[in-house]
């Protein structure tokens, strides 16, 4: 120890250098409740044409509108009228005057603009969204597109850069511009699948089968979509390919009885359905591929339309008639732990929320002869059981479905006995038809 | 010998040091004043200074910088004098004084000196992004709240939603705050989850660590910010 105590003295010295090397400092965000929460208030500039190309005009008239109604449908944003917004086409940061934007009566605190060319047939995006207040830094995002030219691509990058706008102002939660709803059309003469832009665009057909086809259910990577049919050997869950567009086989879904109501757990690895092969409806349970198939529950009284909790992938909630009018009902994924949800009335078509919170159904709170029962959508929470009525006085509403970004819910609406589909944000606000053609039946939003 | 060369040594080794030490961290720059994320105030360009406003000469013969927080003497009162043009009005009633029926209300003398009442001149150091009414960021050393505004509003909003005030026992004193701090990662992502300052309240306290505690995300932090974790600070009032 002797020898190495002379060299101590050294050793103080580097660490005395050490000790003065600076040291990057953390940063802190300082935030609280009671802040205020408005509504972001965007503008939406009309993007800027670039070139004298004839398609320009119109698949920028396609591309604005877009824009603005994916913006304006999220339900987090405070839109700036096109009426309200300065008129200026600022076609790239150097062009914007900020201050023209956050000034009355626009008052915008973001703004989204860009410019839109088309050359040889490929249509050119670039898009930027600005923090009107932050002349310092004000770029939140700045993205460039390159697609064919087309009316369907500028519609679909318009999806995509209202997603980005989304993501980026919306706190992390993906928006659904360009997610799908499947649903039931009878406008073909039969109930087929089909599907549409969450917007109601582009509705088109997918089953060819000839033959009554009910529920149908996306699976999570979006490649198959699960369904009811009526067959040669009864009523049967089918699976049917996007990719290779046919039919595939899904063994646990044929049996000589009733099969119905098809439900993808949240990892796309299992289906849970109802069945009454074993007598009277009962949840089933099989993998993907039709393997390992068992029963969970075992009740008098009928148990349909099962519903997988996205988050955790180990509960279901379904619809039980056990104590007579159908009710909402809780349990794990081995059947353990039923626990009842609604206390009366007439409640059907549980679906899950994304965030595994809430729970949306169908419920007639006062049904039976004499009683003035409205078929309306209500939102549950599931620890506290507290519900809130989505839907008043119009119609008898049906099948509602979560969006991705558990903000939106899609559902069926029977006026006069003509079936629509509308879509409203999760607090009952915003209702819109999405279909007029028809009848339309059991929407079911993708996953993503 | 050997005490004065392992004195020669140790002396030359630290003017190594030293030297070293100079070149290398002048290689290496942080923290330049003005660049972003570095720690300085900010500075916005402007197109024309506010200038201090005009205030008329004193009379008050002790003038200080510090403006008093003694009520400034009040002005003597001005009788109006009768107007001459006023047609006499013939008959009872004989054109009236213009004397106040009540007395005003005084504020009561106290007992400070009276100083000079110019209040300095100030400029703005530090420009706050306006129109956020609600003070949303304190903007304090670190810029991440005035560069980044729409991603600490983000995290206000989710916060907000995710926080349940019905968890809280209604007899907790309505202004009762609950302090908590975590970190939030590259990928928006919510850890370290503490207690900073208890409310006094154990229900509010434990409602606001669940809030936190139930976010997944809060969204990406911005590709412009070069650090992998924020630190935040959030309060919630009851």
């Amino acid at each position: 120890m002797k020898a190495y105590s002379r060299y101590f003295p050294h050793l103080l010295i580097v660490l005395a250098t050490l000790a003065t090397l600076p040291i990057t400092a953390q940063d802190w965000i300082h935030a609280g409740t009671n802040l205020g929460n408005e509504r972001i208030r965007l503008a939406v500039a009309d993007f800027k044409p670039v070139g004298d190309d004839p398609q320009t005009p119109a698949l920028k008239a396609a591309f604005d509108a877009t824009l603005f109604n994916d913006l304006a449908n999220a339900g987090i944003f405070d839109l700036v009228s096109k009426s309200m917004a300065p008129p200026a086409m600022p076609g790239s940061p150097r062009e914007i005057d900020l201050a023209q934007w956050s000034a009355e009566p626009a008052n915008a605190t973001m703004v989204a603009f860009g410019a839109l060319s088309v050359t040889n047939g490929r249509l050119a995006v670039y898009g930027w969204l600005f923090d009107t207040h932050n002349t310092v830094n004000p770029q939140v995002l700045g993205k460039q597109y390159n697609e064919a030219a087309s009316q369907d691509m500028a519609r679909t990058v318009a999806h995509r850069f209202a997603d980005e706008i989304i993501l980026r102002l919306g706190g992390g939660i993906n928006g659904i511009a360009e997610t799908k709803i499947y649903f039931v059309s009878s406008r073909s003469g039969i109930k087929e699948i089909w599907a549409m832009d969450y917007d109601g665009q582009n509705q088109h057909q997918i089953t060819h089968l000839g033959t009554i086809s009910l529920s149908p259910r996306i699976s999570p990577d979006n490649t198959r979509i699960a369904f009811a049919s009526l067959g040669h050997d009864g009523w049967a869950i089918r699976m049917y390919s996007l990719e290779l567009n046919r039919l595939v086989s899904f063994p646990a879904g044929t049996s000589k009885d009733l099969n119905q109501s098809p439900a993808w757990s949240g990892d796309g690895a299992r289906i849970a359905f109802s069945s009454s092969r074993s007598g009277d409806p009962e949840i089933w349970v099989a993998d993907a591929s039709g393997a390992n198939l068992r029963r969970l529950t075992n009740f008098a009284g009928p148990d349909v339309a099962p519903t997988w909790n996205p988050r955790t992938n180990a509960q279901l909630a379904w619809v039980s008639g056990r104590t007579g009018l159908p009710q909402i009902y809780t349990m794990d994924q081995d059947g353990s732990n039923v626990q009842r949800l609604t206390d009366g009335g007439y409640a059907i078509s549980p679906s899950w929320s994304p965030n595994g919170q809430f729970l949306t159904f169908s419920w007639n709170r006062k049904y039976g002869p004499g009683a003035p029962g409205g078929q309306d959508i209500y939102v549950m929470d599931i620890a506290s059981k507290r519900w809130l009525q989505l839907t008043h006085d119009a119609g008898s509403n049906d099948f509602p479905s979560w969006a991705p970004d558990g903000r939106h819910i899609v559902f069926e609406r029977a006026i006069n006995g003509r079936n629509q589909i509308w879509t409203m944000l999760a607090d009952g606000t915003e209702q819109h038809q999405l279909t007029q053609t028809g009848n339309n039946y059991m929407p079911n939003w993708s996953w993503k | 010998m050997a005490p004065a060369a392992g004195s020669l040594l140790l002396h030359g080794g630290l003017v190594a040091v030293l030297l070293l030490y100079g070149l290398i961290a002048g290689l290496i720059h942080h923290h330049l004043w003005g660049s972003s994320g570095s720690g300085a105030i900010q500075v916005n360009l402007i197109s024309a200074l506010p200038l201090p406003s005009d205030q008329p000469p004193n009379e008050n013969v002790l003038a200080t910088d510090t403006p008093s927080q003694a009520a400034a003497e009040p002005a003597n009162k001005t009788r109006h004098a009768a107007d001459q043009n006023i047609l006499a009005i013939t008959g009872k009633n004989k054109p009236k004084q213009n004397t106040r029926k009540t007395q005003q209300h005084e504020p009561e003398p106290d007992n400070l000196a009276r100083y000079g009442e110019q209040a300095g001149s100030s400029m703005p150091r530090s420009i706050q992004p306006e129109g956020y009414t609600s003070g949303q960021t304190t903007v304090s050393d670190s810029d991440f709240g005035s560069l980044f505004s729409y991603y600490v509003r983000a995290v206000n909003t989710k916060m907000a939603s995710n926080w349940y005030k019905q968890e809280v026992d209604p007899h907790t004193p309505r202004g009762s705050r609950a302090y908590i701090q975590f970190a939030i990662h590259r990928d928006g992502s919510v850890s370290n989850v503490q207690m900073n300052q208890n409310s006094g309240s154990q229900t509010l306290d434990r409602s606001c660590m669940r809030a936190a505690q139930r976010v997944d995300t809060f969204g990406a932090l911005p590709s412009q910010y070069t650090k992998s974790t924020v630190m935040t600070s959030f309060y919630c009032e009851y």
